[in-house]
């Protein structure tokens, strides 16, 4: 018996090692291909970037979105565009939310062909950049995208760098986030609430001391696992994942622990003051449930979110009530804001030239970019004036053939959009407006890489994510659990991260100069 | 090539000696040709879809850039690893990974027993059948849904328990996503409900075909119900427990991903009773995206069951050689 | 001794029934649920009856029935051919198994047995399926994965052939000059009836409930299962609902009854594999009797 187990594990062996070879067999010949044709096109170009002389190329285009009906026809009409200016064809590759990080990083660890893909600091962008999944982008970007070069600051270009490398191109929205809360305009009004008095955090009580005692059924704020109130309220750059953090936005870019600084321990004891007062709803730790959703219900007053222009009209739409947008915290652009939807260009690209080239349309060809947001004009969406868009007669979002989820801040340039009839009629000018006048981050542009601490990366963040919601919704009690959670993060290595992360920050710093 | 020359020589060498046994073993394979035919479709899935993969084990010994290819990434020892061991988390989920799964093996068994043994009981066909339709029913459906029933039964604010059950018998509303204490006896809990009812029918159907001359004989020696049981039915249907707990446990390592993160709702605070060796990785994952530290976890998980349901095995060949799995 | 047993009988039916509608409760309340209106819930909570009937979320899923329907059509597609090729490969790799005269066979279970401990990781099998065999939006993505994804089915199924079929009966299909293929289509399989249709009832199920290969495999939204669609709308559902990048006008997720939603398409997804278990439960337990015995 003994001796048949042995030989089975021998020939388990055997079949591993001769596995182990078809497969770098083919994982080499696979990357040579990919070489090679890059560089030749590469060399042609070089020498006459005429364009009617590109071969013929598709170019496979994977973001962040749900499948259309007329997707395909939507992606036949762009590739007229593109067969004209650049002679390739376009093929649409949406791959939902809910699946990305699991299918992008599998397509990804495969060298699939892909020509230009979403990227985001939101998922994963560091660890893609440093497995080296991703092409870096200078050398191309100087050749053909003069487009984006023009279009972009460098201040938010630069955030696609990681290291000292472009691996990826922001994409051109608003930049900047103010934290604030949204009320319900009935309630205020009714009960004479005087917004202008309510500068604070703090002044905020008086608020919640009306609404608990005048309306008992309603929560005064709801919130959602996704976003806490400090997270909301951010008085730092979370320089990506929040684990060393500049408070102020400056501290003259000295990586501080935001869980031993004074202010956030302030910030907890006035959540724990309210969640006491019962201005929380006891599940607030835990709920899944949108915050809007249970305003509309008639369940709750207000909830803490992120400002940006036309929030107030936008939570209006969706809790289908009259809503005030406050801001708490003044505007601030961090890496953050500008990573979150980014294009690169994967290792899997067999024409790294050409998948520029289309980035560099996404900046800049207004024709292309508002057909990829919204259809075929007449089909899809029918122009009121010069840029205003309306439905066509008959449909609405949910019947409409082609629906991007109105995700126009993941791709290219933004502001060459039209304007929705619902939308604020000069919302480009508003926004930009906006980003011009936000403070910028003393480390707007520097992205952390965590792969050489990715051990306590891992540990700290289970950590966090064990005490983190708890303490921020006021349900646990500051006094007592933060000691605990600080020194939970320190057992799980924080201070190493938090060294690596200050060693990075003054390289970068170092390099800018 | 040199080493087929080789190969060669050696049999041409060896044909005078092996003359007689040679050919006669060859005849065998041939009268069985047909047969290996029949299981070459199966070996050769199992070869594809099993083995094949089993490369990508070195994945987890790598310092993984895929610029350079799998194969030609640096080597990076255990560093992989390290995250599974370093931290006071590895303690938590391992020790969690064995007692819950240890606990449901053991929970389950007696449950599945008790219930099969009640069943088998009930002499009207017609119910039986009605009962066994009943408990399989919960099998039936994916754990996304479970996590969908659970929550429904024990959300803070919307839940059947805090709304409806406890403010009758006087209770104050528990919040169940908050307080790790209760998960301890949630997810077994869950856990019986959703396999229990399985596990049930197969004992059922090994009690079944007991044969009935064993009862009738007992019965005429006097023997009661529970002394029947206790000395022909669980002997009887041995095996069968061995087998299904010996599976079990080799896979002890492994935790039903659904149980441990969609039933509880991947709630922060209950981290503490409901992380698991599964969950773990992929909330790290999650944050990191790396495959090197995933691939890590699988083979920890892969040779700690291998190692366990061999010394299971061998402690079970000790006891019964009969009730071994090889 | 009459009324001691009845009121035996009594007892132990009374705890079976306890059982029964412990596993039966929370579906009602799923259905039950889902046909409550969506701020009904919000206000008051889940309970077994609704407080006031709403066909919202059912409203919402026929908008997208096209949708639905194809989901179904794959479903059912990858179930039946699944389960069919699955018992197909499973029985014919377990009969020569089975044969205690064939050379070689505890290696070869031993090989078979192995499978069920190691696994390579996700990476090498996501790269094998698609760079190798262009699997990727195919419906073999969903097939192919879990054709003999329990290595256990396979012992059990020999089992069954070892301790049903007597040699006896091989032996005089022999000496009637029947081929080996032809004494296990004519011989084996219809006596072996029981542990096909349990096999085949296990595999159903897995094939009904799998999503993960869905997960990985699938970009083309017109190839997803039922469970697929579940899976995604759950989700997309918080994903989409809690990302607040937008500026543009966000009325995408106002006005949709999420909560209901997500249990309508749960009780949709989970009825047609309560319908058609009865049809296997008749050759369920004997199936099991025989196989999961040791031989």
């Amino acid at each position: 018996m003994r001796k048949k187990f042995l030989w089975g594990i021998v020939f388990i062996l055997i079949i591993a090692v001769i596995s182990a070879g078809c497969s770098s067999g083919n994982q080499n010949s696979g990357g040579n291909n990919g070489n090679t044709n890059a560089a030749s096109p590469n060399e042609e170009n070089g020498k006459q970037p005429a364009q009617k002389e590109l071969p013929p190329y598709e170019i496979t285009m994977v973001f962040m979105g749900n499948e259309s009906p007329d997707l395909e026809r939507v992606a036949g009409e762009l590739s007229k565009i593109t067969k004209e200016k650049i002679n390739a064809t376009v093929k649409l590759q949406p791959i939902s939310a809910g699946a990305w990080s699991q299918q992008v990083n599998l397509m990804l660890a495969s060298n699939e062909k892909i020509d230009v893909i979403t990227t985001s600091s939101i998922f994963g962008f560091s660890t893609q950049a440093a497995s080296g999944h991703l092409l870096p982008l200078e050398d191309l970007l100087a050749q053909y995208g003069q487009g984006i070069t023009e279009l972009m600051d460098p201040a938010y270009l630069n955030a696609g760098k990681i290291n000292g490398t472009q691996y990826a191109i922001p994409t051109n929205k608003d930049m900047a986030t103010q934290g604030g809360i949204i009320m319900r305009k009935d309630l205020i009004d009714k009960y004479n609430i005087d917004l202008d008095k309510v500068k604070t955090v703090d002044d905020l009580d008086h608020v919640f001391q009306i609404i608990k005692e005048n309306e008992p059924k309603l929560i005064p704020i709801t919130t959602n696992t996704t976003f806490s109130p400090i997270d909301v309220l951010a008085f730092f750059d979370p320089l990506v994942d929040s684990l060393g953090v500049l408070p102020g936005h400056d501290n003259d870019l000295r990586v501080e622990n935001l869980y031993e600084h004074p202010k956030y321990a302030e910030l907890l004891t006035t959540m724990r003051r309210w969640y006491q007062a019962g201005y929380f709803s006891k599940d607030a730790a835990t709920t899944t449930e949108q915050p809007y959703e249970v305003v509309r219900a008639n369940r709750a007053f207000s909830w803490f979110n992120v400002m940006k222009v036309g929030s107030a009209e936008n939570q209006s739409t969706r809790t289908g009530m009259e809503m005030v947008a406050l801001p708490l915290t003044e505007a601030v652009s961090t890496t953050s804001n500008v990573t979150g939807f980014m294009h690169s260009i994967p290792k899997g690209s067999k024409d790294p030239e050409r998948a520029m080239m289309f980035m560099n349309l996404l900046y800049t060809d207004q024709e292309l970019v508002n057909m990829l947001n919204w259809g075929i004009e007449g089909e899809h969406y029918v122009k009121k004036s010069d840029h205003i868009i309306d439905y066509p007669e008959g449909f609405d979002i949910k019947s409409v053939r082609y629906n991007m989820n109105n995700s126009s801040y993941m791709f290219g340039n933004q502001f060459l959009n039209y304007v929705w009839t619902t939308q604020l009629e000069d919302i480009w000018e508003q926004v930009d407006q906006f980003n011009q006048n936000a403070k910028k981050s003393h480390a707007l542009g520097f992205t952390f890489d965590s792969t050489p601490v990715r051990t306590e990366s891992g540990a700290v963040n289970n950590v966090k994510q064990q005490f983190k919601l708890g303490l921020e919704t006021g349900t646990l009690d500051p006094e007592k659990t933060l000691p605990e959670f600080i020194s939970r993060l320190k057992a799980s290595g924080i201070d190493k991260i938090i060294a690596e992360k200050q060693k990075q920050l003054d390289a970068w710093a170092e390099s800018k100069k | 090539m040199k080493q087929a020359e080789a190969v060669k020589r050696q049999s041409v060498a060896g044909k005078e000696r092996y003359r007689v046994t040679l050919p006669v073993r060859w005849k065998e394979y041939r009268k069985y040709s047909v047969l290996f035919l029949m299981m070459a479709p199966g070996l050769l899935y199992f070869i594809i879809n099993n083995y094949l993969p089993m490369f990508g084990m070195v994945i987890a010994f790598k310092d993984i850039n895929f610029a350079k290819g799998i194969l030609a990434s640096d080597w990076a020892g255990f560093k992989n690893f390290e995250y599974l061991f370093k931290t006071r988390d590895a303690w938590i989920i391992t020790r969690n990974t064995i007692l819950y799964n240890g606990s449901f093996i053991i929970i389950n068994l007696i449950a599945a027993l008790a219930v099969a043994i009640i069943l088998n009981e009930v002499r009207s066909k017609l119910l039986k059948k009605f009962y066994q339709s009943f408990i399989l029913l919960p099998y039936l459906i994916s754990m996304v849904i479970v996590g969908y029933l659970v929550y429904a039964m024990l959300s803070m604010e919307t839940g059947f328990l805090n709304k409806s059950l406890l403010p009758m018998l006087g209770i104050e509303p528990i919040a169940w996503y908050s307080e790790s204490k209760y998960w301890p006896f949630i997810l077994p809990l869950v856990n019986i409900w959703k396999t229990a009812g399985y596990l049930c029918i197969v004992y059922l159907a090994s009690i079944v075909g007991i044969d009935k001359e064993y009862y009738e004989a007992a019965t005429i020696d006097g023997a009661n119900k529970w002394q029947q049981i206790r000395s022909i039915t669980i002997p009887l249907i041995t095996p069968v427990i061995m087998i299904m707990t010996l599976l079990q446990i080799g896979r002890i390592f492994y935790s039903d991903f659904g149980l441990f993160y969609q039933v509880p709702l991947n709630s922060g605070a209950l981290l503490d009773t409901t992380n698991v060796i599964d969950t773990y990785v992929f909330r790290a994952l999650i944050n990191l995206g790396d495959i090197a530290m995933s691939s890590a976890a699988g083979v920890y998980q892969s040779i700690v069951g291998f190692a366990l349901v061999v010394v299971a095995n061998f402690i079970t060949r000790k006891i019964n050689k009969d009730n071994a799995l090889f | 001794m009459q009324a001691k047993e009845r009121a035996y009988q009594w007892f132990i039916n009374a705890v079976m029934a306890l059982l029964a509608c412990m596993c039966i409760l929370p579906f009602i309340l799923l259905v039950s649920s889902s046909i409550t209106s969506q701020s009904m819930i919000i206000a008051n909570g889940y309970s077994f009856l609704p407080r006031e009937i709403s066909f919202e979320a059912y409203a919402y899923i026929w908008n997208d029935a096209e949708r639905i329907f194809n989901a179904y059509g794959v479903t059912i597609l990858v179930t039946v051919l699944g389960t069919v090729l699955s018992l197909a490969v499973t029985s014919l790799l377990a009969y020569p198994l089975s044969r205690k005269d064939m050379p070689h066979r505890n290696f070869l279970a031993f090989f078979i047995f192995f499978t069920m401990l190691f696994n390579g990781g996700l990476v090498p099998v996501y790269l094998l399926y698609t760079q190798f065999f262009e699997f990727k939006n195919t419906v073999w993505a969903l097939i192919f994965p879990m054709l003999l994804t329990n290595a256990f089915y396979v012992m059990i199924m020999r089992t069954f052939f070892q301790t049903t079929i007597p040699v006896e009966v091989i032996e005089s299909g022999k000496m009637d000059g029947a081929g080996e293929l032809k004494i296990f289509y004519k011989i084996v399989l219809p006596l072996s009836l029981p542990i096909l249709a349990t096999i085949g009832l296990f595999q159903t199920i897995n094939y009904w409930n799998d999503w993960f290969n869905g997960l990985i495999f699938l970009t083309d939204s017109r190839l997803y299962s039922i469970q697929n669609l579940l899976n995604r709308i759950l989700l997309d559902v918080q994903y989409l609902s809690s990302m607040d990048f937008g500026t543009a006008q966000d009325d995408l997720m106002a006005g949709l009854p999420t909560e209901t939603i997500r249990l309508a398409i749960a009780v949709i997804g989970v009825i047609p594999i309560i319908a058609i278990y009865p049809f296997f439960q008749r050759f369920f337990v004997k199936g099991l009797t025989v196989g999961a015995v040791k031989g």
